[in-house]
C-alpha cells in the first residue's frame, strides 16, 4: 500500500481503516497468572463480554493476531518466549500490560527470578493497573486503546514503527 | 469436635522435652524408630499435640525413611525440604542485608549466631522429610543434619519416586547435595542461574537497591507526590 | 552441502515407495514440546514429549515458568505482609491459601479464633473450593473439545465470586483471614443470597452432569485413561481428589487437626475404586455438590459472637515450629513455618504445594499413552501453576 505510508491516502480512507482495524481486534492473550482468570472472565463470562467490543479471543497462532495481552506474572524464564512470540505478531500490534506484575513486577517486586515489568521486553501501549484488574478495567483498557488507533496516523505508525507509538496509555491514571 | 490442640500446649524449646500426657501412638512411632535405627541414631525427638519430630543421624536418613515406610506404615510422601539455621537477622522485617556483617560462629546461643529449631541441629543445613501415614492419621517429620559448607545427604528416591522433584528443588534452592538421586538438575530456575536462593546469604537486590519504604499511612495518587512512586519503578532494574 | 538423517530416510522411503515394497523404517522419535504457552495447560508448563508415531515414549514436565520464589519472599516480610503474598499461590480458590498459613501462625501464638470466625472462615473456605473446582468441571470439557460447559461455568463461578465480594472486597484474593480471626463480619442479607447461589451452583453441577459425564464421547475419552494405582499415589505424595478417585478414602477435612469445624456437620467423602480420568473428574463434581451441602449447614449453623480474638498490634509470633495442612481444592496443601522469635517474618516458610507433587507423577503417567489423551490425562490431574511453581 504505496498512498499509506507516504501519507497520499485521503483522510475519510484511512479514517475509515481506523475504525474498522479498532473494531476488529484479534487479541492474542499471553494469560500467565492470576490476571489470566480475570482476564478468561472477560472473555468467557457473558457478563462482561468483550466480544460486544469486537475483540475476538483466541486467534489460531500469533501470526493472526492483532494485540497482545500479557496478564500475569513474567518470570525471567518465560522471557525468551515471550519476545519470540511478540515478533511473530504482524504489525501493527498493540500490547497491553495486564496486571501490577506485568506493569512493574507488583507484589514480587523483589524477586530474584520475576521480570519487574514486561515493558522491559517489549513497549506496552496500555497499561491496566490491579491485583488483579476487574474484567471492566481490562475493558476500559480495551476501549482507550480503540480511541487511540481511531485516532492514529497511519503513515506515520507505517514509517516509524515502534518509535511512533506515544506514551502508552494508563488505565484509571 | 475439635482437635485444636495449641490451647493445651505452648511451644517447647528443643531437645527432647515431652509435655504430658502424650499420645502413645506418637511416642510408639518414636520408639519403633530407636529400635530399629539403634539409640545412638535417634539424636533427638519432640512430641507436641499430635506432631512428632525426630532427628536422626545423617547416616541413617535411609534407613529412617525405609523403617517408617515399612514398619510404621507412612507410605505417604509429603515433603522434603531444607532449613538453613543462619541467622541473619538484616533480612527480616523493614532492614537491608548488610554485605559486610559477619558471618555467624558456631551453634551457639549469641548474636548473629545460630539456634536451631525443634530437635536442634548441629550443622547450618538441615533436611526435613515429612511422612504421613493415611490409614491412621500420623505424621512423621524427620530431620537431619546436612552439613555446614558442601550439604550433603543421601537421596530418597530409591525408597519414595516422588522425592525426585522434591530433591532437585531442594538442591537448586540450597545446594544439598543428594547422593543417589538419578539427575540433580534444575526445576524451578533457569539453566543458568548462578547461586542458591533460598540461603541466607543470597540477598533480593531489589531490597538492596531500593529498601522497603515501611508503612505508609496514605499513598498519594499518581503524579501527585513527587517522587516516590516514579522511582520506585525505574529504580533497581538494570 | 551434507545430507541429514532425516533426508536420506525420506530418501530411501521414497524409493520403497515407488517400489511398492513396504518396510519399516527406522526413524528416530519426534520430539514435541507443548511448550510454555499453550492453550490447554492451565498456564505456563511445558511438556516435552518424545514420541513414536503417536504414542508417547518419554515425557518431561518442565516448569518454572511461574516461579515466583514465595519462601524467600515469605521470609522478607511480614505476617500480615506474608499472607497478602500467599493468596496468590492457588489463584482460583485464593481463601483457600490464607487459612492454613493462619492457622499455623495462629497455633505458634496459642492464639485460638472465636467460633463464629472458624465458621465464616470455612464457608469462605468452601466457597473458595467451589470457585475452584467448578472451573475445573467446566474446562476439562474444554480441554477435550467441549466448548459449552467452560461458559456455564464462568457464568455460575461469578455467583460465588460475587458472593466473596460482597463479604470481603475482592473477587479473588480476598485477603481476608487474620492472625486471631477475620477482618470483618459479614454484610447483611449476605447469608441470604449465599444460600440462593448455593442453590443454583447445585443445578450447574446437575447441567455438568447432564453435559459431560453422560456423554459418550466423554466417556469415551477419559474411561480407562491414565490409571493411577493408589501405591504409586502415595509414593508420590498425591493428595485431594486424585488420590480420593484412586480409592482412598482420606479427607483432610475430616481427618486432619485445623480445628475447623468439619466434624460438626453432616457431609459424605466421595471415592472411586478407578483411578482414571472418568473417576478423577467424577469425584470432584461430586465433591463441588457436597461443598454446597456443607456450605448450607454452615450457613444454618452459624454462631454469633466477635469476629476476632484479640491479638497484640504488632504480630510477634514466638519461637517454634509447626506443620498444619488442610484439604485445599487441589490437594493437601501444608505450612511448615518456623519461627525465630524476632519481629517480623517467618524464619522458614515452607509451601507444601498439592501441585507440585500433582504434576511430578506425570512423567511416569504419560509413558505410552496417545498425544490426545496426554491433554486428557493432565486436565484431569487438575493442576495450576502458581500451586506448582510457587
Amino acid at each position: 500500500m504505496g498512498l499509506i505510508d507516504r501519507g497520499l491516502a485521503p483522510k475519510p480512507l484511512t479514517k475509515i481503516l481506523n475504525l474498522a482495524r479498532s473494531y476488529s481486534l484479534w487479541m492474542y492473550q499471553w494469560g500467565l497468572a492470576c490476571c489470566a482468570i480475570e482476564m478468561a472472565a472477560a472473555m468467557g463470562s457473558p457478563r462482561y463480554d468483550i466480544m460486544r467490543l469486537g475483540v475476538i479471543p483466541l486467534p489460531a497462532s500469533a501470526r493472526q493476531a492483532d494485540v497482545v495481552v500479557i496478564a500475569g506474572t513474567v518470570t525471567d524464564k518465560i522471557v525468551p518466549s515471550l519476545r519470540r512470540l511478540y515478533e511473530q505478531m504482524p504489525d501493527p500490534k498493540y500490547v497491553i500490560s495486564m496486571g501490577s506484575c506485568a506493569n512493574c513486577g507488583g507484589p514480587y517486586w523483589d524477586s530474584y527470578s520475576v521480570t519487574k515489568g514486561v515493558d522491559q521486553i517489549i513497549p506496552v501501549d496500555v497499561y491496566v493497573p490491579g491485583c488483579p484488574p476487574r474484567p471492566e478495567a481490562l475493558l476500559q483498557g480495551v476501549l482507550m486503546l480503540q480511541e487511540r488507533i481511531k485516532n492514529e496516523d497511519m503513515a506515520v505508525r507505517w514509517r516509524g514503527g515502534v518509535g511512533e507509538r506515544g506514551e502508552p496509555i494508563v488505565v484509571g491514571g | 469436635m475439635s482437635r485444636l490442640s495449641s490451647e493445651a500446649d505452648a511451644p517447647t524449646e528443643a531437645s527432647g522435652e515431652e509435655l504430658a500426657p502424650v499420645d502413645p501412638t506418637r511416642q510408639a512411632v518414636v520408639d519403633v524408630l530407636r529400635d530399629a535405627l539403634g539409640a545412638e541414631h535417634v539424636l533427638d525427638e519432640v512430641i507436641e499435640g499430635n506432631d512428632v519430630w525426630v532427628r536422626v543421624a545423617p547416616t541413617v536418613w535411609r534407613e529412617a525413611a525405609n523403617v517408617a515406610r515399612a514398619a510404621l506404615g507412612m507410605t505417604y510422601f509429603c515433603f522434603l525440604s531444607a532449613i538453613d539455621w543462619k541467622q541473619n537477622p538484616e533480612l527480616g522485617g523493614q532492614k537491608l542485608w548488610d554485605p559486610d556483617a559477619d558471618a555467624g560462629e558456631g551453634p551457639s546461643d549469641g548474636p548473629g549466631a545460630w539456634t536451631t529449631g525443634k530437635a536442634g541441629g548441629d550443622t547450618r543445613f538441615q533436611v526435613v522429610c515429612r511422612l504421613y501415614n493415611v490409614t491412621t492419621h500420623v505424621g512423621l517429620t524427620l530431620k537431619a543434619d546436612a552439613g555446614d559448607d558442601n550439604p550433603r545427604i543421601d537421596s530418597l528416591v530409591p525408597l519414595f519416586r516422588g522425592a525426585d522433584w522434591h530433591e532437585r528443588e531442594t538442591w537448586e534452592m540450597y545446594g544439598i547435595d543428594f547422593e543417589g538421586h538419578p539427575g540433580l538438575r534444575h526445576l524451578y530456575l533457569p539453566t543458568e542461574f548462578e547461586g542458591y536462593p533460598l540461603r541466607k546469604d543470597f540477598p533480593l537486590l531489589a531490597r538492596e537497591v531500593k529498601p522497603w519504604p515501611g508503612l505508609v499511612n496514605v499513598e498519594g495518587l499518581p503524579g501527585e507526590e513527587a517522587g516516590d512512586t516514579d522511582e520506585s519503578a525505574e529504580g533497581g532494574e538494570s | 552441502m551434507t545430507v541429514t538423517d532425516y533426508q536420506k530416510a525420506a530418501y530411501v522411503a521414497g524409493q520403497a515407495a515407488d517400489a511398492r515394497i513396504n518396510f519399516e523404517l527406522e526413524a528416530e522419535g519426534m520430539t514435541l514440546n507443548m511448550g510454555p504457552q499453550h492453550p490447554a495447560t492451565h498456564g505456563t508448563l511445558r511438556i516435552i514429549l518424545r514420541l513414536d508415531g503417536e504414542q508417547v515414549v518419554w515425557a518431561e514436565p518442565v516448569c518454572g515458568y511461574m516461579h515466583r520464589g514465595y519462601e524467600k519472599l515469605c521470609e522478607v516480610r511480614d505476617y500480615a505482609q506474608v499472607t497478602t503474598l500467599i493468596n496468590r499461590i492457588d489463584w482460583l480458590g485464593s481463601f483457600c491459601n490464607e487459612v492454613p498459613f493462619v492457622l499455623a501462625a495462629e497455633r505458634l501464638m496459642g492464639i485460638e479464633a472465636p467460633p463464629r470466625a472458624q465458621w465464616i472462615r470455612t464457608i469462605l473456605f468452601e466457597m473458595g473450593r467451589i470457585a475452584n473446582v467448578g472451573l475445573f468441571l467446566g474446562e476439562m470439557g474444554a480441554q477435550l473439545g467441549a466448548l459449552t460447559p467452560v461458559f456455564y461455568a464462568f457464568r455460575d463461578r461469578e455467583y460465588v465470586l460475587n458472593l466473596i465480594e460482597g463479604a470481603t472486597g475482592g473477587r479473588f484474593h480476598p485477603n481476608f483471614d487474620r492472625i486471631g480471626g477475620l477482618k470483618d463480619d459479614l454484610p447483611k442479607g449476605w447469608i441470604d443470597e449465599a444460600k440462593g447461589a448455593m442453590r443454583r451452583l447445585r443445578d450447574f453441577c446437575d447441567e455438568m452432569d447432564d453435559l459431560l459425564v453422560g456423554n459418550r464421547i466423554f466417556q469415551e475419552r477419559t474411561r480407562g485413561i491414565g490409571v493411577i494405582p493408589l501405591d504409586v499415589a502415595l509414593e508420590y505424595g498425591l493428595s485431594g481428589a486424585n488420590i480420593r478417585s484412586s480409592g482412598l478414602d482420606w479427607d483432610l477435612r475430616r481427618d486432619g487437626d485445623h480445628g475447623l469445624p468439619y466434624n460438626e456437620l453432616d457431609w459424605k467423602v466421595w471415592t472411586h475404586p478407578d483411578g482414571d480420568s472418568f473417576a478423577r473428574y467424577w469425584v470432584r463434581l461430586q465433591e463441588t455438590r457436597e461443598a454446597t451441602k456443607i456450605v448450607d449447614q454452615l450457613l444454618d449453623g452459624l454462631p454469633s459472637g466477635p469476629i476476632k480474638a484479640k491479638t497484640p498490634a504488632r504480630i510477634r509470633v514466638p519461637k517454634g515450629e509447626v506443620w498444619l495442612h488442610t484439604e485445599n481444592p487441589l490437594g493437601e496443601m501444608g505450612y511448615y513455618v518456623v519461627s525465630d522469635g524476632s519481629p517480623g517474618g517467618p524464619f522458614r516458610c515452607k509451601i507444601r504445594t498439592p501441585s507440585f507433587s500433582n504434576v511430578s507423577i506425570s512423567s511416569w503417567l504419560l509413558r505410552g499413552v496417545y498425544v490426545p489423551d496426554v491433554i486428557t490425562i493432565l486436565a484431569s490431574l487438575y493442576f495450576i501453576l502458581g500451586d506448582i511453581d510457587r
